[in-house]
C-alpha cells in the first residue's frame, strides 16, 4: 500500500496546456475520486499514473519510487477503462488471466486466482462465456476482475459506470465500495458525476476547467465547506449571492443588493473576510425552510413569490423570485402524503435559514 | 388488392432476388458454364464424334512425375510469395493503420495503389531493365566498382520471387490495413497496462485480432500466384515450367485441349486443397490460446 504523489506536473497536448504546475497527494488505501467537468484534465491525470501518457515536466511518485519515466508495463497499477477494453478474441477466463499468463505463472495457480476473483465479482457462472455474449454490467465486472487479479498497488477507474443504467450503477457503486474495503487497495476513481463521487469516495479532489485542483477533502468537507464558488456550484446545487461584508462590533453581516442585511457567522482564519470586502454567499437549497406564514427561531428571512415547482419524488424544488429579481432554488422533503400547507404557483412565501448554514466565499 | 397492387407487392417482396439476377446470370454464363465445359473437355475422348464417349485417360497421363513436379513447384512458389508478402506487408500495414497521422493516411494509401495504374505486363518488363546484365543494378554496381562482372539476376528463381512479391504486395497490405485500422487503441493500452511489453502485446492482441486480414491476404496472394504464368515466362525466361505456363502451353501452343483441360481441373483441385490447408494453418499458428479448456 503506497500513496501517489504528483509534484509540479506540466502536461500539454498539441500546444494546449492541460495541467499546469499540478501537485496532489493521493493517500494510500483510500477510495479517491477525481471529480471535474469534461475537459478538466482528470482523465489525463489518471493516464499519467497508469503510464499511458508522459509528463512534460514534474515528477510522479508511487510510495518512494519515482515512476515518472517507468514503462507502463512495469508499474504495479491497473486500469478499468471507460469502455472496458476487453479483448474480443478471448473468453472471460482468458481476459482475466491475461496479466497472469504473460508473467509465466503456473497454469494451476492462474486458474485458482482467476476463479477466485471471478467469484468476488459474482461471475462464477460465466467463466467460459465469450465477451460478446455479456451484458454491460457483466463486462464491467470482467474489466474489474481483470484489473485486480494481479493485486496492483493502485486501481484506476476511468468513468467505469458511464455506460450503465441508473439502478445498475447504484448497485455497482456499492459493490465497488465493498471491494475497496476488502482489498484495501488505493482506488482512484475519475468521474464527472458528483453523485458517484460523493457516494464512493472517502477522499476527493475537485478539478476546474483550467486543470487546477480547487479543493481536496472528504465528501462531507467538500459539500458542506466548499472553498470556492466553482466547488460550491459544481458539487450539488447551490444559490450564490454576491454581496458586501460588514463587520460591526464583531458581528458579521452580509449586504445583498436589493435584499438587505443578513447575519453570517464569524469568519475565523480568513484574511480576505474584512470589513467592506466583496464576497459570495453560498446557500444550499435544502438548508432553506419555506413557509406561507411567518415563523420564528431563524436568524435570517427572505420573502419571495413561487415562480415554478419541480416535483422530484422524494423532494420538491421551488424556484422563488426574490424582490431584487433574482430566482433561487429551495428543496423541501416530501415528508407527508397530505401536507397541511400546500404551496402553489404565485404564492407569497417566507424563506428562513440559520446563519451557520451558509458559506462565505472569496471567489 | 387489385392486379396492379399485387404486381407491385411482388416486386417489392422479391427485390433482392430481382436485383441480383443479372449478377447471378453473369456468373452462370461466364464462370460456371465454361467451368463445366472444361470438365467435359477433360473427360472427352480425343477425336471421337460420339459426344458422350468419356474417359479418365487424360488424368491418368497426368499422374506422371514431371506434371506433379510442376504442380509442387507452383505450390511452393505461391506459398513462398504469400509468406514473403505477409512478412513485408505487415509492418507497412501496421505503420499505416496505427502510427501514421490521419491526414496522411489517404495519400499513402493512394501511393500504394499507384502501381495498378500501370499495365501488369509493363510492370514486369520494366523489371527486366532493372535486373538485366546491362540493367540498372549491374550498371550501378559496376560504376561504383563493387563488382567486376555483372550479376546474373534475370532468369533466376529468386528474380521470379522478387517480381511476384513486388506485384502482389498491395493485395496483402490492403486487407491487413483494413483489419488493423479497426483495432481499438485502448485494447493495446489495456494489454500494456496489464503488464505486457510491446512485443507481448503485438503477439497476444494485435496479431490474433488481425487474423482475418492475414487469412484474406494469404489467399488473395496465394491463389493468383499459383496460376501465374507471365512472370515465370518473362523474368524466368520460361526455363522452369509452372502450372500457369503449362496450361497456356497446352491450349495455345500444343493445342491439346483435352490434356490441358484435365491438367487445369487437377491443379484447380490441388489449389483448393492447398487454400483450405493454408486457412487451417492460419487458425492453428496464430490463434494461440492462453489455455486450452475442454
Amino acid at each position: 500500500m503506497r500513496n501517489i504523489r504528483f509534484e509540479n506536473i506540466m502536461k500539454s497536448y498539441n500546444g494546449d496546456l492541460i495541467l499546469e504546475k499540478l501537485s496532489l497527494e493521493i493517500p494510500s488505501g483510500t477510495f479517491f475520486a477525481l471529480l471535474g467537468p469534461s475537459g478538466s484534465g482528470k482523465t489525463t491525470l489518471l493516464r499519467l499514473i497508469a503510464g499511458l501518457e508522459t509528463v512534460d515536466s514534474g515528477k510522479i511518485f508511487l510510495g518512494n519510487t519515482d515512476i515518472t519515466a517507468m514503462p507502463i508495463y512495469q508499474r504495479r497499477v491497473n486500469t478499468v477503462f471507460q469502455n472496458y477494453a476487453l479483448f474480443p478474441h478471448m473468453d472471460v477466463f482468458d481476459n482475466v488471466a491475461y496479466s497472469l499468463s504473460i508473467r509465466n505463472i503456473a497454469p494451476d495457480i492462474i486458474e485458482d486466482k482467476v476463479l477466485k476473483i471471478l467469484k468476488t465479482v459474482h461471475l462464477e457462472k460465466h467463466v467460459y462465456k465469450s465477451i460478446q455474449n455479456l451484458s454491460g454490467g457483466q463486462k464491467q465486472r470482467v474489466a474489474l476482475a481483470r484489473a485486480i487479479v494481479n493485486e496492483p498497488d493502485v486501481l484506476l477507474l476511468d468513468e467505469p459506470l458511464a455506460a450503465l443504467d441508473l439502478k445498475l450503477r447504484e448497485k455497482m457503486l456499492l459493490e465497488l465500495i465493498e471491494l475497496q474495503s476488502t482489498l484495501q487497495t488505493t482506488f482512484v476513481y475519475v468521474t464527472h458525476d458528483q453523485f458517484e463521487a460523493l457516494t464512493v469516495a472517502d477522499h476527493m479532489a475537485i478539478m476546474n476547467y483550467d486543470g487546477e485542483i480547487e479543493q481536496v477533502g472528504t465528501p462531507k468537507e467538500i459539500y458542506e465547506f466548499p472553498v470556492s464558488t466553482f466547488v460550491a456550484a459544481f458539487v450539488g446545487s447551490t444559490n450564490l449571492f454576491k454581496g458586501t461584508l460588514h463587520i460591526v462590533d464583531g458581528l458579521y453581516k452580509i449586504e445583498l443588493p436589493g435584499l438587505g442585511l443578513f447575519e453570517v457567522t464569524e469568519q475565523k482564519g480568513k484574511s480576505w473576510a474584512c470589513d467592506k470586502a466583496s464576497v459570495f454567499m453560498s446557500l444550499r437549497p435544502e438548508k432553506v425552510e419555506i413557509a406561507k406564514t411567518p415563523m420564528s427561531g431563524f436568524s435570517n428571512m427572505l420573502e419571495g413569490v413561487v415562480q415554478s415547482i419541480v416535483y422530484h419524488g422524494r423532494s420538491t424544488q421551488y424556484n422563488i423570485a426574490l424582490q431584487n429579481g433574482m430566482v433561487i432554488q429551495v428543496f423541501e422533503q416530501n415528508e407527508e402524503h397530505f401536507p397541511q400547507e400546500v404551496i402553489d404557483y404565485d404564492d407569497h412565501v417566507f424563506l428562513y435559514w440559520q446563519k451557520e448554514n451558509v458559506v462565505l466565499l472569496e471567489k | 388488392m387489385n392486379i396492379k397492387e399485387k404486381i407491385k407487392y411482388y416486386f417489392v417482396e422479391n427485390s433482392a432476388f430481382i436485383f441480383s439476377t443479372p449478377a447471378i446470370m453473369w456468373q452462370m454464363l461466364f464462370l460456371y458454364m465454361p467451368l463445366l465445359i472444361v470438365v467435359y473437355m477433360s473427360l472427352k475422348i480425343n477425336g471421337s464424334s460420339c459426344w458422350y464417349a468419356v474417359t479418365l485417360a487424360h488424368y491418368k497421363a497426368l499422374l506422371a512425375y514431371d506434371y506433379l513436379k510442376i504442380i509442387t513447384r507452383s505450390v511452393c512458389v505461391a506459398f513462398g510469395v504469400a509468406v514473403l508478402c505477409l512478412l513485408c506487408a505487415y509492418p507497412v500495414a501496421y505503420y499505416l493503420a496505427l502510427r501514421v497521422p490521419r491526414r496522411w493516411k489517404n495519400f499513402l494509401l493512394f501511393l500504394l495503389t499507384l502501381p495498378f495504374w500501370t499495365n501488369f505486363l509493363i510492370q514486369v518488363y520494366s523489371w527486366v531493365f532493372v535486373l538485366d546484365h546491362n540493367g540498372l543494378i549491374n550498371t550501378l554496381l559496376l560504376k561504383i566498382g563493387l563488382i567486376k562482372e555483372p550479376f546474373h539476376m534475370v532468369n533466376t528463381t529468386w528474380a521470379i520471387f522478387l517480381v511476384m512479391v513486388h506485384y502482389y504486395l498491395p493485395f496483402m497490405i490492403m486487407p491487413l490495413y483494413s483489419v488493423l485500422e479497426k483495432i481499438q487503441h485502448d485494447l493495446l493500452e489495456a494489454s500494456m497496462d496489464l503488464g505486457a511489453t510491446h512485443w507481448q502485446t503485438f503477439k497476444n492482441v494485435t496479431v490474433p485480432l488481425s487474423l482475418s486480414g492475414i487469412r484474406t491476404g494469404l489467399l488473395l496472394v496465394f491463389v493468383p500466384a499459383f496460376g501465374e504464368f507471365v512472370v515465370p515466362s518473362i523474368i524466368g525466361g520460361g526455363k522452369h515450367m509452372f502450372v500457369g505456363s503449362l496450361v497456356t502451353h497446352y491450349f495455345l501452343v500444343a493445342r491439346d485441349e483435352q490434356l490441358g483441360a484435365a491438367f487445369t481441373i487437377m491443379s484447380g483441385c490441388i489449389l483448393i486443397i492447398c487454400a483450405l490447408a493454408l486457412n487451417w494453418v492460419c487458425t492453428v499458428v496464430f490463434q494461440r490460446r492462453v489455455r486450452e479448456h475442454s
